[in-house]
């Protein structure tokens, strides 16, 4: 067997080998200290290392016959979901140590290989074992603490998630039905729309599967109590990972396999984004715990990404409606790369973000107090609790309302412009709007942090979520700072789901 | 000149604002260098600027995001240079004026200096993206600054601050998006180029009347609002009152200029391609602001709001000579927003100086402080004269120039009423003073004595810079006539504006 040709995917087969030796390590040793979170550590740079090595794939690399590929697109949310883990892994080295640690790095190493599969996948099959892979990693994480409040989240989050799988399975098996293939590509060739009413009943169960892991309303019920009841650091995982993993499936499937559809998907999708971030951002302005307030903002999020789709299935096919540096760009390309830039921006913030509250949840346990961990008013005069913490959030909340110069604004810029070259001029006034919106709730939390006296003595804040903190900090900048690089990079990704 | 002054000059208290804020209870004297350096920059640019030229002097432009069209543009011509001169002027009297600020003075220092950084952005910006960025970075500080520096109602008067102009400068945003994607430059990209977009509206066939209207509607409710003028002034009197001095003092010198700035730069240039109704409307805005807010300021009871209200009055002469669009009224408007800039500075110092040695505002309690302060009383009084128009000072000279020049377009009761308001300024001004600084001293007031000699000195220093101004208002007027001269030569032979 060649190695060398499955290069592309040393990645993942680095991760799960670590995965499995991390298990069998930890049954043997007996304190292993932070050695798991250091070894996760390792492997998920290493794996970072080798996918930014090679960002941009100027011809697809298929392997498994057929069923994976690897390519611009899949790139691109490997290198999220991978910055996610590690941030996440290096906040959590302050706080899982020790005997038992190995299996919580196994479950996130688990977690991340299979959102990487659904990454590649080019195949219904493939991905739904993609999918379950990461989900059923990430249910058993949200219980990792075990308290009563992580057990409701994660059976919360279980029956939601497996509901969804198995309407998405449903719809896939519709589909393998109509197709005689799970191939993404050959589905597309099929004409589906011989199968007359079928069709849209595989659509509807395919969309209603996507929305749930997307959290688009009104499939979006368990995303406030999950993101609040689980671990803050799983929380993390979950916004900001596996999440982007529904929306990395649903572009190869919608966008590949049922482009023939779009004039039916894609009203869906303008419904769903317009009540989404709606929904989403008022909901979040009365909630008082900030995990709720983030859970909702990232409702609210998901549902500006979702203009994607919409503006790809009202653009399809169009000439060409601006030029970058002399290169004409068609919307609905425009409208994939915004929507990734906003994948890549909203998953580095929303780490941030938790990871800000876990630290925060973590000083405030120590108390022995029984009220809420995560209640606003624990953030009363957090400038000078915790300056460095309350720094980094004050900055990822101006980011999430998308003011400039941070990565927030630049994905919103690019998918709202598309928006309107598209001719949804509606669809992105509102969504201006709700970024306007979005800050009553954002400022809010800002003014607790910066404006209130403090509601207790500065306290020591641990090495592992300042590091995280940090850099995810200077990621959020650097790419608010200097876009140009990441838009080109996002432009070469959804250059993969548009016919060249 | 050195190359790059102008990104010097920003990059200064940028760089100030960051060392000051680790530098502990060092911060003044790195902001009082931190702000001195860009003064001495800024006259050494008022040396060798040229004062006949029309075009932009001291130009940067580099590339930043070529693929969105965004550039690094920074330049001055005859509307932006005073006020940047006037920028770096306030700023380092300011700091003087708090050098015995002890609450947090690492962090207050950062924020006066922040917000330099942002005004000196906003009047050089070139580049409509480049312009919202720094636009925006201005309201940050100043919500600091108010919320944690403030009086009693300070959180309520930071986040309606914060809120309502945020607002503003949204619609501001949409109308500037709606400039950007309705222009396409000959290559088919787009372009963020502040001057060549607003040469662009002229283009009929580019921009028809209709949608003109309303980008210029949105332009200018941003600015409005920013300015404030009746009807949009309603934040401005609690963000005062709550505010501590030099908030004050930056708000009312530097932040109203923001929004006729954005008048001069933005507006005037497009004025003549829309609809003649908006003259009208604007003119009626600028009368009832100098009426309403000189009733205002006469029925006020504390001395700071009756400040707030005389500077909605005083910016209400700005808007009314710049839509009275003749090169002697636009002249005599942009000098009276520089003459405003520096008279309001002593007028809210003044207030702030009473707050803090006598310990209230209200004027009816006040009385006979002139015995025990003598040298503050002398100081405050040139302040008032100036405020309330006295020959030799420099608002008399801005506001004979508005009023000259406005009367030959605008209808002639529009003079009387205005002609009644300055009547009734005087009265307020007048009948403060009398009541606060003069007559038989109160017994309890018997122990209060002159306030700090720094406080003094940049008092001092800026009645000093009005008699200067006011006896010498060519020193500046004549950049001001060179861009008002432009402004008007798209519509007006040289005779019609009275230049030959």
């Amino acid at each position: 067997m060649d190695f060398g040709h499955y290069a592309p995917l040393w990645g993942e087969a680095l991760l799960t080998v670590l995965a499995v030796l991390i298990v069998l390590l930890g049954s043997l040793m007996k304190n292993s200290g932070k050695l798991m979170g250091y070894l996760s550590l390792a492997g998920l740079a290493v794996a970072f290392g080798l996918v930014t090595s090679n960002l941009i794939i100027a011809k697809p690399a298929i392997f498994f016959f057929g069923t994976i590929s690897v390519d611009s697109l899949s790139q691109f949310f490997k290198a999220v979901f991978l910055v996610v883990s590690l941030l996440v892994v290096i906040a959590s080295l302050s706080k899982y140590t020790g005997k038992g640690a190995e299996d919580y790095y196994a479950l996130l190493l688990f977690a991340t290989v299979g959102m990487m599969v659904v990454a590649s996948s080019i195949d219904l099959v493939t991905l739904f074992v993609g999918f379950e892979l990461a989900s059923l990693s990430t249910y058993a994480l949200a219980a990792f603490d075990k308290s009563k409040k992580n057990l409701e989240a994660a059976m919360k989050y279980f029956i939601f998630g497996s509901v969804s799988s198995s309407l998405m399975l449903f719809g896939f098996s519709l589909f393998y039905g109509m197709a005689g293939s799970t191939r993404l590509a050959d589905i597309a060739a099929a004409s589906l729309a011989n199968f007359g009413p079928a069709t849209l009943v595989a659509l509807l169960f395919v969309i209603a599967g996507f929305a749930f892991k997307m959290a688009l309303v009104p499939f979006h019920m368990w995303a406030p109590d999950t993101y609040e009841g689980a671990p803050a650091l799983v929380s993390a995982l979950l916004a900001a990972g596996s999440k982007k993993m529904g929306f990395a499936a649903a572009f190869r499937v919608l966008l590949i396999a049922l482009i023939a559809l779009r004039m039916d998907w894609y009203l869906a999708f303008a419904i769903l984004a317009a009540i989404t971030m709606t929904l989403g951002n008022l909901a979040a302005c009365w909630q008082n715990n900030v995990r709720r307030i983030l859970a909702y903002s990232s409702i609210a999020q998901a549902g500006y990404i979702a203009i994607g789709f919409v503006v790809v299935g009202a653009a399809y096919g169009a000439a060409p409606v601006t030029s970058f540096n002399g290169i004409a760009v068609p919307a609905a390309q425009l409208g994939i790369a915004g929507a990734l830039l906003l994948v890549l921006g909203h998953a580095l913030m929303k780490t941030g973000a938790f990871i800000g509250t876990a630290q925060v949840a973590s000083m405030v346990a120590g108390k022995g107090q029984d009220t809420d961990p995560d209640d606003i008013s624990n953030y009363a005069g957090l400038s000078s609790r915790a300056p460095i913490t309350a720094f980094c959030m004050l900055i990822f909340m101006f980011a999430l309302a998308g003011i400039p110069p941070t990565a927030g604004y630049i994905g919103k810029f690019v998918l709202f412009s598309s928006a309107i070259y598209s001719g949804l001029v509606w669809l992105a006034v509102l969504a201006i709007l709700n970024s306007a919106l979005s800050l009553v709730y954002y400022l809010r939390i800002i003014s607790y942090m910066y404006l209130k006296k403090p509601v207790g003595p500065k306290i020591s804040e641990p090495k592992g979520y300042v590091a995280a903190l940090v850099l995810t900090l200077i990621a959020v900048i650097w790419i608010g700072v200097f876009p140009q690089g990441f838009i080109d990079w996002a432009l070469q990704a959804a250059a993969v789901l548009l016919p060249q | 000149m050195i190359s790059n002054a102008i990104s010097l000059m920003i990059a200064i208290p940028l760089l100030g604002a960051v060392i000051s804020f680790f530098a502990g209870s060092k911060a003044k004297f790195v902001a009082l260098i931190a702000s001195f350096i860009p003064l001495v920059l800024s006259l050494q640019m008022y040396m060798e600027f040229d004062k006949t030229s029309k075009m932009m002097q001291f130009v940067e432009s580099y590339t930043w995001v070529p693929s969105l069209g965004v550039k690094y543009t920074l330049g001055v011509d005859g509307i932006g240079f005073p006020l940047l001169l006037l920028s770096t002027i306030v700023s380092i009297l300011v700091i003087i004026y708090s050098w015995g600020e002890h609450n947090k003075p690492n962090q207050y220092f950062a924020l006066l200096l922040l917000n330099e950084v942002g005004v000196l952005g906003v009047f050089t910006a070139l580049d409509f993206f480049l312009f919202y960025i720094f636009w925006e970075v201005v309201l940050i500080p100043m919500y600091f600054l108010i919320g944690c520096w403030g009086g009693p109602r300070k959180d309520y008067a930071a986040i309606k601050f914060f809120i309502y102009t945020h607002v503003a400068s949204l619609v501001m945003l949409l109308a500037i998006f709606a400039l950007y994607f309705t222009y396409q430059l000959p290559d088919g990209s787009r372009t963020f180029d502040m001057l060549t977009l607003l040469q662009a509206t002229s283009d009929k066939t580019v921009f028809p009347t209709g949608l003109l209207n309303i980008i210029f509607a949105g332009l200018l409710f941003g600015f409005l609002v920013k300015m404030p003028a009746f009807p949009f002034h309603t934040w401005l009197p609690d963000a005062h009152v709550e505010a501590p001095t030099a908030g004050s003092v930056v708000l009312a010198a530097l932040l109203l200029k923001m929004g006729s700035y954005g008048i001069f730069r933005i507006i005037l240039p497009m004025l003549p391609s829309v609809d003649k109704a908006f003259v009208t409307i604007i003119a009626v805005i600028a009368v009832l602001s100098i009426v309403y807010g000189a009733l205002m300021a006469l029925a006020q009871k504390d001395i700071k709001k009756l400040v707030a209200y005389s500077s909605v009055s005083h910016m209400g002469f700005v808007t009314l000579g710049a839509v009275a669009f003749t090169w002697m009224s636009i002249q005599g408007a942009m000098f009276q927003q520089f003459s405003h800039g520096i008279i309001t500075c002593v007028l809210f110092m003044s207030a702030g100086t009473i707050q803090h040695v006598v310990g209230t505002r209200v004027i009816a309690d006040l009385g006979g402080l002139a015995d025990r302060m003598p040298k503050f009383a002398v100081i405050m009084m040139a302040g008032f004269m100036a405020s309330l128009g006295l020959p030799g000072m420099s608002g008399f000279v801005a506001e004979f120039m508005v009023l000259t020049g406005s009367y030959a377009t605008l209808p002639v009761y529009t003079m009387i009423v205005v002609f009644l308001s300055i009547a009734i300024t005087a009265a307020y001004h007048l009948w403060a003073m009398q009541k606060a600084m003069f007559g038989p001293i109160l017994k309890k007031y018997m122990d209060v004595h002159d306030p700090h000699a720094y406080e003094l000195f940049s008092m001092s220093m800026i009645i000093v810079l009005t008699l200067i101004f006011g006896l010498q208002p060519g020193l500046i007027t004549g950049m001001m006539g060179t861009a008002a001269y432009q402004l008007m030569e798209p519509v007006m032979t040289l005779s019609q504006m009275g230049v030959i």
